[in-house]
């Protein structure tokens, strides 16, 4: 299983069926490939996860999914 | 074990039925104990009251043979006379003392006791008097004997009307006890039933008020988005399926936001378009 693929499978428990979409558009905002992203990218990805999510979830639970993005390093 | 709305339910009835349970359990043996102890009491005073009539017929019994045997010593020889009555006499006596001795054990009070022992020290002594009278009166010297006879038999007498008395006081007041006991019965029950209504109750506001509150969250919430109004916090109240729903709905609302967001910014990209090209 890839990062991205575990990536995607903790985001799809907070954001759903727009998971998929969330992640490359994090992985845009880190200017790396959804295909090409590894252990390296997992801060920077879950802090932009964390702001992004925090506009369509509660604070706590965004935090949260940073957190678990963060754990899978 | 998850504490799912099915187990909640097994759990929340199971308790309330075992609660229910206890309570009955409690109610019968209360009402189990008060009878028995009613039906005790009552055969204890009826029993006495028996009794102290049974060692009244003795008595008068005794007597009665003592004096015929008084009368017929002469007429008919010691030996006979003995035979015939003295001996009926003295067993008459001996059934005194022994019922007398089976009521003291069975009294329920001191007072009763006392005068059912009192029946049996009489009976001894007119026993004793007995035989010296008798003895006194075979010998034609029945003079201070048939006295200390007449007084003995006379304390006898009394001794077994105290104890009929007893013995009647017994029954009556086991009858009292009985409507005592009865009526504690009732409040007691009363009481017991009550009780076990109110847990019940408390039981079933308990377990209502754990599936009733998060249902009427999430009831609130899907009004809200069914509204178009998507800046809601979907809280999960509990760890079952009730809260499972609330997180695939969260999940959902959160999804619908993005989607918004996504649809939003093209259809802002596609309106700047045209301006670029002009």
């Amino acid at each position: 299983m890839s990062v991205y693929d575990k990536v995607l499978v903790i985001s799809k428990q907070y954001l759903g069926p727009a998971a998929e979409k969330f992640i490359q558009r994090q992985c845009k905002h880190i200017k790396t490939e959804p295909t090409m992203l590894t252990a390296t990218h997992l801060e920077q990805l879950a802090w932009s996860s964390k702001n992004a999510a925090g506009l369509y979830m509660d604070e706590s639970k965004a935090a949260e999914l940073a957190q678990k993005i963060m754990s899978l390093k | 074990m998850r504490p799912t709305i099915k187990n909640k339910l097994v759990g929340g009835f199971s308790g309330v039925l075992l609660l229910m349970g206890i309570v009955a359990a409690i109610g019968v043996w209360s009402v189990l104990s008060l009878r028995r102890s009613a039906l005790e009491t009552a055969r204890v005073g009826d029993r006495l009251n028996a009794i102290s009539l049974e060692i009244q017929v003795h008595n008068l019994e005794a007597q009665r043979l003592a004096t015929r045997y008084m009368l017929e010593v002469k007429k008919m020889g010691a030996q006979k006379a003995r035979e015939q009555y003295l001996d009926e006499a003295d067993f008459e006596v001996h059934e005194i003392e022994s019922l007398a001795a089976r009521a003291a054990l069975i009294a329920p009070s001191k007072e009763k006791q006392d005068s059912f022992q009192r029946i049996t020290e009489s009976a001894n002594e007119y026993a004793q008097a007995l035989d010296a009278a008798a003895k006194a009166a075979e010998s034609d010297s029945s003079g201070a004997a048939a006295t200390a006879y007449e007084g003995t038999a006379e304390r006898l007498h009394e001794a077994a009307e105290d104890g009929e008395m007893a013995g009647r006081e017994a029954s009556q007041s086991s009858q009292a006890a009985i409507e005592r006991t009865s009526k504690r019965s009732v409040p007691l029950v009363v009481g017991v039933s009550l009780l076990g209504l109110l847990l019940a109750l408390a039981a079933c506001i308990i377990l209502a008020r754990a599936i009733l509150i998060p249902v009427e969250h999430l009831r609130e919430v899907a009004e809200k988005v069914s509204l178009g109004d998507l800046n809601i916090s979907v809280r999960r109240y509990s760890n079952d399926e009730i809260g499972d729903l609330a997180d695939s709905f969260s999940r959902m609302v959160t999804a619908v936001k993005f989607f918004r967001s996504e649809a939003q910014s093209a259809e802002d990209e596609q309106a700047a378009m045209p301006e670029v090209r002009r």
